[in-house]
């Protein structure tokens, strides 16, 4: 199954960071090497609160199809629900997809519902 | 026929007892909702959570001749050298009379604080504040 199109209640992005080295001399003359074109290493957090359990277990499915955070995959449109601003923003940047920096964590706030949070994290 | 309902009209009744001098009694209900609102809605929206009941009452300490002390029973709910247990619940009634009609919440609770003291130029009464543990078992308002 693809990511589950659910409106979270609450996102957290971190734009992330092009890959490049820095090299400091004893004098404090400070030198950096790009290494790539490409920004990546961008974070986003996704909670979905008080969600029903038979939506919560989707993102246990979604997890298991990308073994976890092995493989990548792309988003759907429903994780910018609410952003007005460009689309590409607050996404994986071009040539990035995102995976699973950890396991969907799952709480069980009473019968039948429960509050799931997401961290991805986008790799070229 | 239209009623007003007083204080004349209350009752407390603790494990099927009326309790004598009741002066006093509340109860209160709280339903906790979980916010389900969503980035991109412009009004929250919530679904129901867990319930909980509470109230207090107040109980004049009255022995009434024959060595029946209601509040000394409801003090002894919480002021007991063993401990509570799970079993000191109590079967409370908080009761409207309508002539022939009882209007009864009715709950399990437990006793969760009792005060009660000696002043002068003051009636001795027990004040009671107890949490209800489960559903209600009786609604007849």
């Amino acid at each position: 199954m693809a990511y589950p199109t659910y409106a979270p209640t609450g996102r957290s992005f971190s734009a992330g960071d092009y890959p490049y080295k820095t090299f400091q001399s004893q004098n404090g003359k400070e030198v950096r090497i790009l290494y790539g074109d490409k920004r990546t290493g961008m974070t986003l957090d996704l909670s979905y609160d008080n969600i029903p359990d038979t939506q919560a277990d989707d993102f246990v499915a979604h997890y298991d199809e990308t073994k976890g955070g092995f493989s990548s995959f792309a988003l759907p449109s429903a994780f910018r629900t609410g952003w007005s601003g460009s689309a590409a923003a607050i996404d994986a940047a071009t040539g990035n997809q995102w995976r699973y920096q950890e396991p969907p964590t799952i709480k069980s706030v009473r019968p039948g519902i429960s509050s799931v949070t997401v961290k991805l994290i986008g790799v070229l | 026929m239209a009623k007003v309902y007083t204080g004349r009209d209350g009752r407390l009744l603790i494990d099927g007892t009326e309790q004598i001098k009741v002066s006093s009694w509340s109860l209160t209900g709280n339903l906790e909702t979980l916010e389900t609102t969503t980035l991109g809605d412009s009004q929250r929206t919530y679904t129901p959570g867990v319930q909980e009941f509470s109230g207090s009452a107040s109980i004049l300490y009255y022995n009434d001749g024959t060595g029946r002390n209601d509040a000394a029973l409801a003090l002894k709910k919480v002021l007991k050298i063993a401990g509570v247990s799970d079993g000191d619940t109590v079967d409370m009634r908080l009761r409207l009379v309508e002539g022939a009609i009882n209007h009864d919440v009715r709950l399990a609770a437990y006793i969760t604080s009792v005060s009660f003291g000696a002043s002068v130029g003051e009636i001795t009464r027990a004040d009671i504040s107890f949490q209800a543990t489960g559903a209600l078992t009786e609604v007849t308002i």
